[in-house]
């Protein structure tokens, strides 16, 4: 069975070996980075910046949050708002293929101008193993370039340190609770962040829709397992699908883009089966989204696929 | 503690095939297929895994040096899904595109009892699945254990060595018996 106590020696040790500069951690403030974060504080201690890049796409007061987290955390941190920049760089892009690695190449640009002020010479990320096992290379298939493996470019002058590689989620989670850490629960969340929540272009107004959306979707969801009414999701979000359908709004004809909802029960995200949503549950996420987006959002629809053949998110 | 390794065909659950393994406390690595035999004989090995792999590699490519395994183990192998098919086509039995391919939750029937590689594993259950190919010959000498509703050959064991194939994944999370199916297996390595 995984050992988090030994496989957090082990590792502790190892980047003590490995590491011997300065290191920069790329920090979103999910379980993967702040764990990695964790380890390498032990290791290196003040050697670690962590540096937290707000995309733009990210999820409802997030990136406030992240910066209270590092502050708990006794991170020396950066805090870096790129938002104006990743919305440029996505403008007019629709493949998912071309968001995820435009976004992957924008993050390490963002962290080596923080690393060129500061003398870093190591990248620290916390790849867990559906990362490279998804970006696919040698005989392995591409299912989709995950922006911090398949995304990142090919000149890069910073060296790469994943400590959690061979991790699954549940396993990163193990290593959370022994190492204490708040965030062990947390649900995920991609590098891409909602930019891949949004089929179509993912400019800042339908990022808008869908973050709005998916906090919706979350505090529902969260409210029905509080009260007992469904078991927690793997991963629980909304997506914005660029199809427009009729309705009819206060005697109007109404013409809007349609929301999925989308949860997963998971242990390692490898193979997933949908949720099961209590139908009043669904019914108040429905009315919710469609009264507070009246204007862009007239239709629901839920997302019942499994994994294979789906992924969980939808790019 | 045994030591089984897991041959990478390129599949997207070849590490899920280690993970389990190790989580079963068997000292467990991954190789890739082009690995010489000799090199897996060295490091005595009490059995080996044939992962899964890209569409089409069961039916296209040699799979490295499968070949060379099946031909020379005396140890259990177990081959699954393009391990499974590569097994089949080996053995003079015959693989193509799946009529109907199975992504996903499927119910499988057991059709024989009593097998070791199935001990534990009631008649029916769910598995996970994810193939657009699939055995449709089995080879002389061959056991036809499993079918599911459209998929005939789900599983298969050769009577003269402990050799097995799965169309389905035990290795994943999702599939009901998975662990037992490997235990199973890791007590014939043990042998």
């Amino acid at each position: 069975m995984f050992d988090a106590e030994k496989f957090i020696n082990q590792t502790v040790e190892k980047i003590k070996k490995d590491v011997s500069g300065k290191a920069l951690i790329a920090f979103s403030g999910g379980v993967d980075s702040t764990v990695c974060a964790a380890l390498v504080n032990k290791a290196v201690g003040k050697q670690l910046v962590a540096v937290h890049v707000d995309t733009g796409y990210m999820r409802k007061n997030e990136s406030e949050d992240v910066k209270k987290l590092m502050k708990t955390l006794d991170l020396n941190f950066r805090f870096v708002d790129a938002s104006k920049d990743f919305y440029q760089a996505l403008k007019g892009v629709e493949d998912p293929e071309k968001k995820r690695k435009i976004i992957g190449e924008k993050f390490i640009r963002v962290f080596e101008k923080v690393a060129d002020g500061e003398g870093v010479e190591y990248l620290v990320q916390g790849t867990i193993a559906p990362d490279w096992i998804e970006s696919g290379g040698g005989l392995r298939d591409n299912i989709k370039s995950h922006h911090n493996v398949g995304g990142l470019p090919k000149n890069m002058k910073l060296k790469l340190v994943e400590p959690l590689r061979d991790l699954y989620k549940d396993e990163v989670r193990k290593v959370a609770r022994e190492l204490k850490l708040k965030v062990s629960e947390r649900q995920p969340f991609p590098g891409p962040g909602l930019a891949i929540r949004i089929v179509g272009e993912a400019t800042p107004e339908r990022t808008e829709i869908v973050r709005e959306a998916c906090d919706i979707v979350e505090k529902e969801i969260e409210r029905a397992v509080e009260k007992g009414m469904m078991e927690r999701p793997w991963q629980y979000f909304a997506v914005l699908m660029p199809i427009k359908t009729v309705g009819v709004h206060g005697d109007k004809r109404a013409y809007g883009n349609t929301i999925a909802i989308r949860a997963v029960q998971s242990v390692d995200a490898m193979t997933c089966h949908y949720s099961t949503i209590p139908h009043d549950v669904l019914d108040t996420i429905s009315t919710r989204i469609t009264n507070n987006l009246k204007e862009k959002i007239n239709r629901i629809v839920y997302d019942v696929t499994n994994k294979p053949p789906g992924t969980v998110e939808w790019e | 503690m045994v030591r089984i390794y897991v041959i990478d065909n390129g599949g997207q659950w070849t590490h899920r095939e280690w993970r389990t393994l190790r989580d079963l406390d068997v000292d467990t690595e991954i190789f890739p297929n082009t690995t010489p035999f000799q090199q897996l004989q060295n490091e005595e090995i009490g059995g080996l895994i044939l992962s899964g792999g890209a569409p089409r590699i069961g039916l296209e490519s040699d799979l490295g040096n499968c070949e060379e395994y099946l031909e020379k183990a005396e140890f259990p192998i177990l081959g699954i899904c393009a391990g499974h098919q590569f097994m089949a086509k080996f053995y003079g039995g015959w693989a193509e595109p799946s009529k109907v391919p199975e992504f996903g939750k499927v119910e499988i029937t057991l059709l024989k009892d009593g097998n070791p590689l199935f001990e534990g594993v009631p008649k029916k259950s769910i598995v996970w699945e994810s193939h657009n190919d699939e055995v449709t010959r089995i080879p002389k000498d061959f056991e036809w254990l499993a079918e599911s509703e459209n998929c005939k050959i789900q599983a298969m064991s050769y009577k003269k060595k402990p050799f097995y194939g799965l169309q389905f994944h035990p290795e994943v999370e999702h599939t009901q018996y998975g662990e037992q199916i490997f235990k199973n297996f890791v007590k014939m390595c043990e042998k």
